[in-house]
């Protein structure tokens, strides 16, 4: 079929699509629901769009760490120095702390310098933990990382303080542009506060629907670099290591380049995802960008979406945080906490269990900023029941991958 | 500058004061891995959650001090109390580990060796929710050092004591004495006693040793158990510890160490985790000696643990005793 590919093509996205469809669809649908009759319970189980911006460059930073820990075997440890790089890049490029960029740089060429500073990094810590393999090898990136972490906090040339970390600082005062440098019509602002507003079949776009939107374009390039490169013949040889390392050598493939290219991939869109969650949020702290619990989080998320599944990081994310939400005051999205409260009313909440304990005491001791405590536990059970993850689980039910299965479901078999 | 530095810092006062500060902290590095390395040595599995519980443990052992220690205690009555403190949260958190092995890490066994790291990843941050949650109802500060446990400290571990030139804590020779226990106690099991003779040949060949018609389930057990027992007793010799304290913190801060130690000794030798507690101890002694007096830097000898580390792997990638089949996963 010579004229039909790019029917094929959209036939074989088709579960992409549907994904990225349901994705763009939330923010409208959610600002619908809040004001509708079911407004409370919105509130309560949905995650805010902010929390959704989160969930995007996260999502991003989960993905790159299943790229290289679940694709190749590797267990990357340490990857949250290249978040934090990334992260710490644009922030100082902003600050005109970087020679040669000033604060004017574009944010999309910050992108790229963090990403680009984080591959340099990936081949030198690379090139030393390559020689280890399992468990040595996660121990040697972590205690890279942690030097880093150690480092950076100690380091006063980055931020005043530098423990807190950085924030960008009045020489950049407008919001960071995700779109095509130098040309305004193409490029709008993100961010919370100065994120650009956008008019659009006569409702406005929130600086933080802008954000989500922008933010998702740029995550959504990266997904699709990095499922190519799985697909290519580049991304077999990453799973042939993992599948059997040696006999990948005995065919011939030089592993150790293999392995050093893919740390290095995963490290640049790492440092992209790093890039984003900066550019939103406009600071960064070691703690949220260079601290092992950070990889941490991305190991949660790898593992609750199905480790060595790339698209089930970001699903496991979401998962993640809207436990997380549902589950603890912390999240502005109101979760049980707020609502239990309403539901139960004041009297309800005043009277006494045992002793001086009252109901409202309880649940607020059980509820209020505990979310690690449910997380954690979901966590525990998936690992024991549920070992392949979300969409790994799904994949073994429909036998293949989703991508592929969905769409000889909904549009009957391939005519190939 | 550091010519003048370097001859006061091999004076004998100054050094002898920095070999003892470095045996102490030494002792305490000892202490924070034995149970991690026993644990590994055995089982392969590398326990995440091992920090938590010597938080678990510094807490218990302060809740107990707390209770029973009033303000006229007598120093060498707090000093029994401790001793029974001790005793008491290992055989606590020994049957916590029993109870963690048999109802969640035996159902992992065969599967690949990262679950485990998972697992135990996943009850940690089960572990730290519950004690903020516990330290909530009391109204104690998750995120401080709990003062009232620390104030139990007799008043003459807080003095310094002359040894010659050389004038050292009592609280360093305290936990010098302490790790040495532990140290010896653990080669003695090891090496003297037939359950220790049962882990050894567990660690070597667990098939073949259950062909020999050991238990080797039942000696897993038992390994888990015992190694968070001395996680706790780690804990609760911490809580005394004014630079750890007993924090919810105190996690992160141990099983990072833990690791470094366990790591450059080489998995699975306790020889080896002897070894390297000794060089991290005396690397961390000597550098903030150096970068207190000298050169002002203070993440400084944090990041010397991990230069030990990434060095260490660098030149002898399966640790300083390692064999590189043991836990070769």
């Amino acid at each position: 079929m010579e004229t039909g590919w790019p029917r094929e093509y959209l036939r074989d996205h088709t579960a992409h699509i549907l994904v990225i469809a349901l994705l763009a669809l939330y923010p409208p649908v959610y600002h619908t629901l809040l004001n509708s009759a079911v407004s409370a319970e919105t509130q309560m189980l949905l995650p805010t769009v902010e929390t959704m911006v989160g969930v995007l460059y996260f999502g991003l930073f989960a993905i790159s760490f299943d790229f290289i820990s679940g694709y190749t075997g590797y267990l990357s440890f340490g990857h949250a120095v290249f978040y934090g790089t990334g992260a710490y890049t644009v922030i100082l490029i902003a600050n005109g702390k970087l020679p040669l960029l000033g604060p004017g740089t574009p944010f999309m060429l910050s992108l790229l310098v963090g990403g680009l500073i984080a591959v340099v990094l990936a081949v030198l810590v690379g090139l030393v933990s390559f020689r280890l393999s399992g468990v040595y090898f996660a121990m040697i990136t972590l205690g890279f990382a942690q030097v880093f972490y150690v480092f950076v906090r100690g380091w006063d040339y980055v931020a005043t303080n530098p423990r807190d970390g950085p924030a960008v600082g009045p020489s950049h005062a407008e919001g960071f542009q995700i779109g095509v440098p130098g040309i305004d019509q193409l490029s709008l602002s993100i961010g919370v506060l100065t994120g650009d507003e956008v008019a659009l079949l006569g409702s406005t776009l929130s600086g933080t629907e802008v954000s989500y939107y922008m933010i998702g374009l740029v995550v959504l390039a990266c997904y699709f670099a990095m499922q190519r490169i799985i697909h290519s013949p580049f991304g077999r040889v990453m799973l042939a290591i993992r599948e059997n390392e040696e006999r990948a050598v005995a065919i011939g493939y030089n592993t150790y380049l293999y392995k050093l290219g893919a740390f290095a991939i995963s490290g640049f869109f790492a440092a992209v995802a790093g890039g984003l969650f900066a550019g939103f949020k406009r600071s960064a702290s070691p703690e949220n960008s260079f601290y092992f619990l950070v990889t941490g989080d991305a190991l949660l998320a790898s593992i609750i979406g199905g480790f060595g599944t790339l698209a089930g990081s970001l699903y496991g994310h979401l998962f993640d945080e809207t436990v997380r939400e549902f589950l603890s005051k912390a999240g502005q999205g109101g979760g049980l906490l707020p609502y239990l409260r309403a539901l139960l009313g004041q009297e309800t909440l005043d009277a006494t269990l045992v002793g001086e304990t009252t109901i409202g005491g309880l649940i607020d001791l059980l509820l209020n900023g505990h979310a690690s405590l449910y997380v954690g536990i979901v966590f525990v059970l998936f690992v024991l029941y549920v070992p392949d993850g979300l969409l790994g689980t799904l994949r073994a039910r429909v036998g293949g991958t989703f991508a592929e299965a969905l769409p000889a479901k909904v549009w009957g078999e391939s005519d190939q | 500058m550091i010519v003048e530095a370097l001859a006061e810092f091999l004076t004998l006062g100054e050094l002898g004061g920095v070999i003892v500060n470095g045996l102490a902290k030494s002792a305490l590095y000892v202490m924070i891995a034995s149970g991690l390395t026993l644990i590994f040595g055995l089982m392969g599995v590398l326990n995440f959650a091992h920090g938590s519980l010597t938080m678990v443990g510094a807490y218990l052992g302060g809740l107990l001090m707390v209770v029973t220690v009033t303000g006229g205690t007598a120093p060498l009555t707090r000093l029994g109390l401790f001793f029974v403190a001790i005793v008491v949260v290992f055989a606590l958190l020994t049957m916590l580990g029993g109870a963690i092995e048999t109802t969640i890490i035996r159902p992992l066994y065969d599967r690949p060796p990262i679950y485990q790291i998972l697992l135990t990843f996943g009850l940690t941050l089960v572990i730290e929710e519950v004690v903020r949650i516990v330290l909530g109802v009391y109204g104690l500060q998750p995120l401080s050092d709990w003062q009232a446990a620390l104030a139990t400290k007799p008043q003459f571990l807080r003095e310094p004591v002359a040894l010659g030139p050389v004038s050292v804590g009592w609280m360093s020779l305290f936990q010098i004495l302490l790790g040495t226990i532990t140290v010896v106690g653990i080669w003695a099991f090891l090496t003297k006693t037939r359950y220790g003779l049962y882990i050894r040949a567990g660690s070597e060949d667990a098939e073949m040793a259950s062909a020999l018609g050991i238990d080797v389930r039942q000696v897993f057990t038992v390994v888990f158990a015992l190694g968070i027992g001395l996680a706790g007793a780690a804990g609760t010799l911490l809580m005394w510890d004014p630079t750890w304290g007993a924090s919810v913190p105190l996690a992160a801060e141990t099983l990072l160490p833990a690791f470094i130690v366990v790591i450059v000794g080489g998995l699975g030798t306790f020889r080896g985790t002897v070894v390297a507690a000794l060089v991290v101890g005396m690397a961390d002694a000597v550098t903030t000696w150096w970068f207190q007096n000298v050169i002002e830097f203070t993440g400084l000898p944090e990041l010397v643990l991990f230069l030990v580390l990434v060095v260490t792997l660098i030149v002898r990638p399966q640790g300083l005793f390692g064999v590189e089949e043991v836990g070769g996963h």
